[in-house]
């Protein structure tokens, strides 16, 4: 809230009210300040201790220092792979989102068949199975005479590695969506049925607008796991940062220093998507600031 | 103003759909084959011009990561598939002459090393050049080409160690393996390699099984008994990592040795038979005129391809 607005013609001390109010709101940004401060210095004392407490492994940094560039290569990798994946899973999460909250008995049970099998088994298991499960049904498919059917089935890693963590956070990101739905007022939807909307005009227009900002800081934080999990991805054999610091640490075993750069690159990461997904935030609250 | 906020809030959803949807369209598979109007692996390698083949570069020196390497820029290898200039040891350099005597340029993958020996690759890669051992129970997934070389297998023990003289004092205690590996099953007294008798000297080892065969190692390391009292894998793998610094040494004799062979799997959707024939042939041109040899001592500084040149693969009794 801009201060100056309120700021009515004349010199300022002619109004006690509006100079003790400007003076609470500068003791209140002080307090905010000094608040910043103090974890701003605990951040600090924490990262000494942590960087005590790594110096103390039996690491050599200067190993970390020559060879960072060969893991380095992988965050793009690992960016495209999650950006990608995290996409699809917001289509899958509501297209599950609608079937777990539509009247269609048959789109319900689907959604909720999904969601129960996909969040019911691990990742890394899923990722194994797409890889080289999809292809054997493909190679029956051919077999019955469908080879276009068929060959859609036989995915090379990345599209595999892909089709896992997007089924994976698709399913997780379902009940976000339905919480999300569920969460605007009984009274929204009435004033749309009033109003003689039908149901897609209705979600279209009131539902899904107001959900969206309740979904959005959600989807972010979900974006920050999967940067994460793809690293499970390295057991296709994608080139992500897991991938080339698990494989290059093995010529010269140095495991410990390899995968401190890779868990420095992740956190980096992660940061930055925290920072976005703040500023987004902010953003979506825009329309709500009186 | 509400109106404005929900057509933003649809843009920004829409927007990520589509770019969701525009990056999935490119993507029509380049490592498929063409519809089954070539009914041969070979030629449809030939006809393809590059030779696929699966590697995991976690074992150096026989597969591991290049660092500061860039593409090949006039490669015919699919964008998922990465040039031999990303790649080196001796498994790579084999690959390279292979398809160098193939006419045709060879392009790599690295799934883990359990989808590789697991078979059923979909045709997504051609061949195995990553230190296959010859099993009875690989051979039931996939052909062996003639082996083009041998690893020995020895005891790694901790350099503090005193209490072992040889390998068979070791029995009862805890030995790491990579798990599903042919160290694995010579622990447990279930391995076979055709061509070979075994003499299983380690009675009822409480084995721990590992990933791969480098983090036993590391384990082992950090101290004599402290996680395991010995690992068991090849003795290049033990001394490179001794030569890293690991401080381990190697306990007697190896125990066994294992024939190291390309793989090619059986449920190609075209036919392999005469694709490994003509590997078989071109494996053996290079034992004859003395390449491998080369490459092993390169490599490994002593000749590990001797033994491997004269098995008889006509003996494994792969191909009607």
């Amino acid at each position: 809230m801009d201060v100056n607005a309120l700021r009515p013609f004349g010199p300022a001390s002619a109004d006690p009210d509006l100079s003790m109010g400007l003076k609470l709101l500068s003791d209140q940004r002080r307090a905010r300040l000094v608040r910043v401060m103090k974890i701003v210095g605990v951040w600090i004392a924490l990262v000494t201790v942590l960087a005590v407490a790594l110096l103390q492994l039996r690491v050599d940094p200067g190993y970390i220092v020559d060879h960072r560039q060969i893991v380095i290569d992988g965050v793009w990798v690992t960016i495209g792979v999650s950006l990608i994946s995290i996409g699809f899973a917001t289509i899958l999460a509501l297209l599950g989102a609608l079937g777990r909250l539509s009247r269609n008995s048959i789109a319900q049970g689907i959604s909720g068949f999904y969601v129960s099998l996909v969040r019911g088994t691990p990742l890394l298991i899923q990722i194994y199975l797409i890889y080289s499960g999809l292809p054997q049904i493909g190679k029956q498919l051919t077999a019955l005479g469908f080879p276009q059917l068929g060959r859609l089935l036989v995915l090379d890693a990345t599209q595999a590695g892909i089709l896992a963590l997007s089924l994976n956070y698709g399913a997780y990101m379902t009940e976000i969506f339905r919480a999300g739905i569920q969460s605007i007022g009984h009274g929204q939807r009435e004033a749309a049925e009033a109003l003689g909307m039908t149901h897609g005009q209705m979600l279209r227009r009131i539902i899904l607008p107001q959900a969206v900002r309740v979904i959005i800081p959600d989807i972010g934080n979900q974006f920050i796991a999967m940067q994460k999990d793809s690293a499970l991805v390295s057991v296709i054999g994608i080139w992500e940062i897991t991938f080339r610091a698990n494989r290059f640490a093995r010529q010269d075993s140095k495991f410990i220093e390899m995968y401190l750069l890779a868990a420095a690159l992740y956190w980096l990461l992660t940061i930055i998507s925290s920072w976005l997904q703040s500023r987004l935030e902010g953003r979506m609250a825009h329309a709500y600031e009186r | 103003m509400k109106r404005m906020h929900a057509v933003l809030s649809l843009i920004s959803v829409l927007s990520i759909l589509l770019a969701a949807c525009g990056t999935a369209v490119p993507s029509p598979t380049p490592t498929q084959p063409p519809p089954t109007t070539v009914p041969d692996k070979l030629a449809e390698i030939l006809d393809r011009g590059t030779l696929i083949v699966s590697t995991d570069p976690a074992y150096p020196p026989q597969s591991e990561l290049t660092e500061g390497a860039t593409r090949a820029a006039d490669t015919k290898c699919a964008a998922d598939q990465h040039t031999a200039s990303e790649l080196a040891g001796f498994d790579i350099d084999t690959a390279v002459e292979i398809a160098r005597r193939l006419g045709v340029e060879a392009c790599f993958v690295t799934p883990d090393w359990t989808l590789i020996t697991a078979g059923n690759w979909a045709d997504r890669w051609d061949i195995s050049v990553g230190s296959m051992t010859i099993t009875p129970e690989r051979m039931e997934l996939l052909y062996f080409t003639q082996p083009y070389y041998t690893t020995p297998a020895a005891f790694f023990v901790h350099e503090d160690n005193t209490a072992f003289a040889q390998p068979s004092d070791l029995s009862g205690r805890k030995v790491g393996v990579c798990s599903g590996c042919t160290y694995d099953f010579y622990l447990s007294g279930t391995l076979s390699i055709p061509g070979e008798t075994i003499d299983f000297v380690v009675e009822d080892a409480e084995i721990a099984g590992y990933d791969t065969d480098t983090t036993a190692l590391q384990d082992l390391a950090l101290g004599d008994g402290v996680r395991l009292d010995a690992v068991l894998t090849a003795q290049p793998t033990g001394q490179g990592v001794i030569e890293d610094g690991l401080p381990l040494k190697q306990l007697g004799d190896p125990v066994f040795f294992e024939y190291l062979a390309a793989a090619i799997d059986k449920a190609h959707g075209t036919d392999p038979a005469s694709f490994v024939e003509k590997v078989t042939e071109i494996i053996q041109a290079m034992h004859a005129d003395g390449t491998l040899l080369k490459l092993s001592q390169q490599h490994y500084g002593v000749d590990l391809t001797t033994a491997a040149g004269e098995f008889e693969w006509a003996g494994l009794g792969q191909l009607p």
